[in-house]
């Protein structure tokens, strides 16, 4: 058999000087496609938002004087009522579903074994579904002569109200439709701890009490503080909760925003009102993720 | 394949064509310099061994010679052409990575034939080709199916080398391939690469962090240290005429005194109070170190002559199977003196000993 | 003595081990019983919902597979989902080697740059993208739904396979570049066969995250319909029990393609492994 044999080399290749322009900055190369995307479709409309959010009350174009007026409006009226509602009201699901989350992301990692790639996916078939049709879902639970109400009357003849367009029912809303924002990255977090690193403590005589205060929750902690700020900043941007399952008792801060870009016409005023948020999330994003250092969590090193 | 060790002075170069030559080659990434000035020159069906600590540079040399890196500045001639800009899948050079690299989807049989395939060699030949080198790595025929993933640490090792020869290249390289194989099927491997490289007869160019396993493998050592290359020569002049005290101390456990010229004209330790009777002192030399091995120390017994003599007290022992390790304390400092099995010392820990050496087995070198 | 501790230990950890599944069953039975009044709700004949059910019966699936408004709809929907899956899936594959693949001067800035949207209220993101669209002169329509759809998922995606990309050997691609192969070789033989875990489930969360999505769709469609749409709308005014069957099928449609893609990759995985 003939033996192949390697290439002979060939010095003067014309494409080759494209090919090491991007491989001297292959990275830079590769994120182009999506900077590029993000500017367009993200960064631009953003702007168009914030240079909105300068223009008097009710005009529809940019060509105005700018004006500082929509914000004096915000804060001398009740709007940041509104404000306040959405970030107690997140504020109540994060520390809720911390504490729902937590055992279950342990027993994904050490007790579950091989169903947890089940419970997983279970988990995660929800997330596809709409929001306002799972939610949905509750109320037929949860309405008069409804799934609970109806099994209680039929088999104890007991006969309650509705607990439908409360605070609680947002809550719950919430808690149900955030549930995967905090278990996963907090599963992830709990995962990060070396089994052998919590053996160690035991046989270092620690409690099971003392090893999860100092090995198991500052070695997850990457993950569950993303945790938090995932469902907390999708918590304060909640909109259809409230809608649906709250029956408009409470007006979130988004609502706010549709209301002001819909209903009242006055985009200038929804626009600072955007503003306003996208600067709560903004920072709370930058603050916690600048401490962090993505590729440890993510997998790598 | 002439192989045999030359004179002292000689470079290992005077039978062999030059087959790869780098002139001055520097690499920076950045304000920090990887590789610094490097010339040196390999010749054709050399087994030739770069070794230094993590982070001297070796790597990026490697990486540079098989068009993985771009030279910052200098040449690369392969034959006398500059070959710079010639990217590595149009080199005839290929390869074996430290970590593999093996292709995870595909099988044994897959990945050897890799670059056959990329060649549109047919599938008949390709197998042929496979098969023939896996025998020739002693992998079972029946492996040409098997999952590469499944293999284990060797077998994994023979089908990268398999593969890297299936491409045919005429220099291979090695970027640590064997550091991650426990002892013995390390020292067996070392032994097969060493086979393949006479069958084949084509220039090997090795990275290894261990003087060790360079030592059994090749024709020739360059000691790398911060980006430049502090010695060449055959293993036999790296062990016996380190140039400095970095590539003494790189070879493994050897005595290292410091010492300097004193008033007389000798060498003197200032640590250890003591004259010593050394090899001729180079012209020029102020203080440096003096380097003993452990074999060329002995614990001086009876009427034993030694021309240099230390008293101190026996330490400790470790067996290291043929041979036995004592620490000698003398002062602060602790020798380390070897003897062989059947002759080990009978005085216990504790005891006083003389150890001393000649001044032939001795080596001077600089800082 | 000892032996009575031992088994004591074993007791209480088998405790345990009850309590932790009783509590992830729970919730478990939480997540899925809207999904379950759902298909209670459409399993009636009548046109009202009253628990327990005294009419069983299929007929609003009939009747509602049998609409051409939904068979609409769910064009619709498809479509802009499988435009959405194609785009984002070659962006974000990109995206995802400059992510977690190569080393370079921007990268730890890009990262944050490119999880910033996931962290972004949809429903302003829609907003904005409206008066974004408005001001462009962009007539609005499912074309502009799946740019909308994009802003969001094409981070998603990016995080997805990035996951992969992380356990990627560098020195793969090395390899076969040094073996002879020609970029568009590596990128064939070697890059998009090895990520291939990850693509495939970028593309799944691509699909199903458009399929569901109804904050950014609301604003950005038109006078197209997504199905997420079109429920709100028959939601707000006023029950009809086409809507739990929708809903039904939705959810449906979500743990089938999930599960079925899940087999494949351990099928699959099963069979290399051979």
């Amino acid at each position: 058999m003939a033996e192949a044999s390697a290439p002979a080399i060939a010095t003067r290749q014309p494409r080759f000087v494209i090919l090491r322009w991007l491989k001297l900055r292959p990275g830079a190369a590769h994120a182009l496609p999506v900077i590029a995307f993000l500017l367009i479709g993200f960064a631009a409309p953003l702007a168009w938002v914030i240079m909105f959010s300068f223009m008097p009350e009710r005009s529809f174009s940019l060509l105005n004087e700018p004006t500082l007026d929509n914000y004096v409006t915000i804060f001398s009226g009740t709007t940041y009522r509104s404000f306040l509602w959405s970030l107690g009201l997140a504020a109540v699901t994060v520390i809720l579903l911390a504490l729902i989350c937590y055992p279950i992301a342990y027993g994904l990692t050490r007790v579950f074994g091989r169903w947890s790639t089940l419970l997983t996916l279970l988990f995660t078939i929800p997330l596809f579904v709409s929001e306002n049709v799972r939610l949905y879902g509750w109320i037929l639970f949860f309405i008069k002569n409804g799934v609970m109400l109806g099994t209680l009357k039929s088999l104890f003849g007991y006969e309650g109200e509705t607990w439908l367009f409360t605070e609680g029912m947002i809550v719950l809303g919430m808690v149900y439709v955030y549930m995967p924002f905090m278990l996963f990255p907090m599963t992830l977090g709990v995962s990060m701890v070396p089994n052998e690193t919590r053996d160690a403590a035991f046989d270092l005589g620690a409690s099971r009490w003392q090893v999860f205060k100092e090995v198991d929750l500052p070695l997850a902690m990457p993950g569950i503080v993303i945790g938090f700020l995932l469902s907390f900043v999708l918590a304060v941007g909640a909109l259809v909760e409230a809608k649906v399952l709250g029956g408009q008792r409470v007006i979130p801060i988004v609502h706010e925003i549709e209301l002001a870009f819909t209903y009242a016409q006055n985009w200038p005023l929804g626009a600072a009102l955007a503003v306003l948020l996208m600067l709560v999330v903004g920072t709370l994003v930058m603050l916690v993720l600048r401490r962090f250092d993505l590729d440890t969590i993510l997998g790598r090193r | 394949m002439d192989c045999t060790q030359e004179g002292p002075v000689s470079r290992g170069m005077n039978t062999r064509t030059p087959v790869i030559e780098l002139r001055q080659i520097t690499k920076s990434f950045g304000s920090f310099t990887a590789v610094h000035t490097i010339d040196l020159v390999i010749g054709e069906g050399e087994f030739f061994t770069i070794v230094g600590p993590s982070g001297s540079g070796k790597t990026t040399v490697l990486r540079m010679l098989a068009g993985l890196e771009t030279p910052t500045s200098g040449d690369i001639l392969l034959r006398g052409k500059r070959i710079n800009d010639v990217p590595a899948n149009r080199r005839p050079t290929c390869m074996v990575f430290q970590s593999l690299a093996l292709f995870p989807h595909r099988t044994v049989g897959e990945n050897i034939e890799f670059p056959l395939k990329i060649r549109d060699v047919s599938k008949a030949d390709r197998k042929a080709r496979a098969l023939q080198l896996m025998e020739q790595l002693r992998l079972p025929a029946d492996y040409y199916g098997k999952n590469v993933t499944k293999c284990s640490g060797g077998e994994r090792q023979r089908v990268a080398l398999a593969r890297a020869l299936a491409y045919n290249p005429d220099i291979l390289f090695f970027d640590e391939p064997l550091s991650a194989i426990d002892y013995k099927l390390r020292k067996t491997l070392e032994k097969e690469l060493k086979d393949i490289h006479r069958e084949t007869g084509k220039t090997f160019i090795y990275i290894t962090h261990s003087l060790e396993e360079a030592m059994v493998m090749s024709d020739r050592i360059g000691v790398m240290r911060q980006g430049r290359l502090v010695q060449v020569g055959t293993p036999n002049e790296i062990y016996t005429a380190p140039n400095s005290k970095f590539v003494s101390e790189f070879i493994g456990d050897v005595n290292i005194i410091p010492v300097a010229i004193n008033g007389t004209g000798k060498l003197h330790s200032a640590e250890l109070g003591a004259e010593f009777t050394s090899p001729p002192i180079p012209a020029g030399f102020r203080s440096g170190h003096l380097v003993v091995r452990p074999e060329s120390i002995r614990i001086v017994e009876r009427s034993d002559s030694a021309e240099n003599r230390l008293s101190g007290r026996l330490y400790n022992e470790y067996a290291l199977g043929s041979r036995i390790q004592y620490q000698v304390r003398v002062g602060e400092q602790v020798f380390i003196v070897e003897r062989l099995r059947q002759q080990a010392f009978q005085g216990g820990i504790d005891s006083e000993v003389q150890i001393g050496w000649n001044a032939r087995d001795s080596i001077l070198v600089g800082d | 003595m000892a032996g009575a501790t031992t088994s004591g230990a074993a007791g209480s950890k088998r405790w345990r081990t009850a309590l932790l599944w009783a509590w992830v069953l729970s919730v478990v039975a939480f997540m899925y019983m809207p999904a379950l009044s759902l298909l209670l709700a459409s399993s009636t004949s009548s046109r009202y919902f009253i628990f327990p059910i005294t009419r069983w019966g299929f007929d609003w699936w009939e009747k509602t597979f049998n609409s051409i408004e939904i068979h609409i709809l769910f064009k619709t929907s498809i479509s802009i989902a499988l435009c959405v899956t194609v785009i984002a899936v070659v962006i974000a594959f990109f995206g995802a080697l400059a992510f977690a693949r190569y080393d370079w001067k921007g990268r730890s800035l890009f990262q944050k740059i490119v999880l910033l949207p996931i962290f972004f209220p949809q429903s302003v993101l829609g907003l904005a993208l409206l008066l974004w669209f408005n001001a462009m002169g962009i007539p609005l329509s499912w074309k502009s739904t799946v740019f909308a759809h994009l802003v969001w998922i094409v981070p998603v995606v990016t995080l997805v396979i990035s996951i992969q990309v992380y356990s990627f050997d560098p020195a793969l691609e090395e390899a076969a570049f040094d073996l002879g192969a020609t970029r568009w070789q590596v990128l064939r033989e070697v890059t998009l066969p090895v990520l291939f875990p990850g693509l495939f489930s970028g593309a799944l969360f691509a699909f199903l995250l458009s399929w569901g999505n109804f904050p950014l769709s609301l604003f950005t469609t038109g006078a197209d319909t997504t199905l997420p749409e079109y429920l709100y709308a028959k939601m707000i005014a006023g029950y009809t029990p086409g809507v739990p069957v929708l809903g039904t099928v939705s959810t449906m449609m979500a743990a089938i393609l999930l599960l079925g893609g899940y087999g494949l990759i351990v099928l699959r995985r099963r069979a290399r492994l051979k």
